[in-house]
């Protein structure tokens, strides 16, 4: 009784105003209640691996980049990944034939410092997210192969026939008892998702160096974990037969035609 | 019926227009959500927020001694690829997909939950006697499908350590 007679003394007392505070209330009530209900059960801050969703307007940001103008940006990527995108030491990645989407990821990552590296966080930071999409459509355009006249480091030597064998049968069918699913289900040339980068053309260090990022949680940057979890999985031996296998080339056909057993 | 009346008539009509047209322009502001009461999530932004963040995946202890086990299935892998679970203790499963329509499946027993990208998939279960099962992907979702398998440990409940945030997502915590 007490409580209804003073609801409406308030109400008279912002006379005209009645139903819009009562509404504009509720909402302000309802809106601090939803967001402590959600906030309660919250454990800590969350790990965000990397800021870039993969939702069909990024897909168009990421591919709208203007390959001349990146040529001239690409310029300051020379020294360390080479004049046409093979790199002159084994420990830095090639960006020749790898999708736009896959450089673009990282080099965004490099930007928001969800992949950390002290030659490329600084140099990502001096980006625009325009500049991004023009460097990447750049080396999108580059050829994959390498110019046997010259004198580049890829591909590297062969590897042992026992590691091929080994890398061979995780490339193509990866491990079913223990869960491992084949390289070549995401990162070609079988079939790719986005953001996910090529190996075919990759040196075989820089393979060998991520995978163990990957598994120490070093690099942590994979949406929703797969690399961590896969590279965990991967034993040492398994690690450095897969690296071998794309350092030296064989990763361009499907592994069921590179003839190792 | 007067002016003022029709004005917060009309006022509740447009903020309960509001709910709707929030999925329709993917405007998630967590009271929205609520009101749904959908188990809608972005499968895009799974990463980002919501309950499906990295650090939440994996098993959780629920205050009244069951458990609810959080996983994300995406090509072609489910994550966490280890769970870990107490015997003879209801568990609440909850899944969804990054990507395509997957099924997991969990060997031995009749458990079999479809995997839908921008849903949340729930069921209940109860494992009676300590073992473990593999859980395969039973929808073909890719080129890597046939590979996509992952473990569950059902470990005698009194064995069942507590967890810590950063352990729930792995079988090493035993």
């Amino acid at each position: 009784m007490q409580r209804d007679r003073r609801l409406s003394t308030s109400a008279r007392s912002f006379p005209g105003l009645g139903g819009i505070v009562n509404v504009v209330l509720a909402l302000v009530v309802a809106l601090t209640a939803g967001s402590l209900f959600l906030l309660a059960g919250d454990n800590g801050p969350d790990h965000i691996p990397s800021y870039v969703t993969w939702t069909p307007e990024t897909l168009a940001a990421a591919s709208r980049g203007d390959a001349l103008r990146g040529m001239f940006l690409a310029r300051r990527c020379d020294h360390c990944h080479g004049a046409e995108g093979f790199s002159a030491e084994a420990y830095i990645p090639n960006l020749v034939g790898m999708d736009k989407l896959a450089v673009w990821k990282q080099l965004e990552d490099f930007r928001s410092h969800k992949r950390l590296s002290r030659v490329m966080n600084p140099i990502a930071d001096s980006l625009s997210s325009r500049d991004v999409a023009d460097v990447v459509a750049y080396y999108a355009k580059l050829p994959a192969f390498a110019d046997s006249q010259d004198n580049r480091i890829f591909p590297q030597s062969r590897p042992d026939p026992g590691h091929a064998a080994m890398a061979s049968r995780l490339v193509s069918f990866g491990d079913g008892e223990r869960g491992i699913p084949p390289c070549q289900a995401c990162h070609g040339p079988v079939a790719y998702r986005p953001g996910v980068p090529s190996l075919a053309s990759q040196n075989a260090e820089y393979v060998l160096n991520q995978l163990e990022a990957f598994g120490s949680g070093n690099r942590a940057n994979d949406i929703n974990m797969p690399m961590r979890t896969i590279a965990m999985l991967l034993t040492e031996d398994e690690r450095h037969a897969l690296a071998e296998y794309y350092g030296s080339g064989l990763g361009f056909q499907p592994a069921s035609a590179t003839g190792a057993k | 019926m007067n002016w003022r009346k029709l004005r917060t008539f009309l006022l509740t009509v447009l903020v309960l227009c509001l709910i709707p047209a929030s999925r329709y322009y993917q405007i998630d502001l967590p009271l929205l959500q609520f009101l749904r009461g959908s188990r809608h999530v972005d499968p895009f932004s799974l990463h980002l927020s919501g309950e499906f963040v990295e650090n939440n995946l994996g098993t959780e202890q629920d205050p009244d001694g069951s458990v609810t086990v959080r996983m994300i299935a995406q090509q072609y892998l489910f994550i966490p690829h280890c769970i870990l679970v107490p015997a003879g203790v209801p568990v609440h499963l909850r899944i969804t997909s990054a990507d395509a329509v997957h099924s997991l499946t969990i060997n031995g027993t009749d458990y079999a939950v479809k995997v839908l990208p921008a849903t949340i998939s729930e069921a209940q279960l109860q494992f009676p006697r300590p073992g473990e099962y593999k859980m395969p992907c039973r929808e073909f979702c890719g080129a890597g499908h046939y590979a996509m398998r992952s473990v569950l440990k059902v470990v005698p409940r009194e064995q069942f350590p507590a967890l810590r945030p950063e352990e729930r997502g792995g079988c090493a915590a035993r």
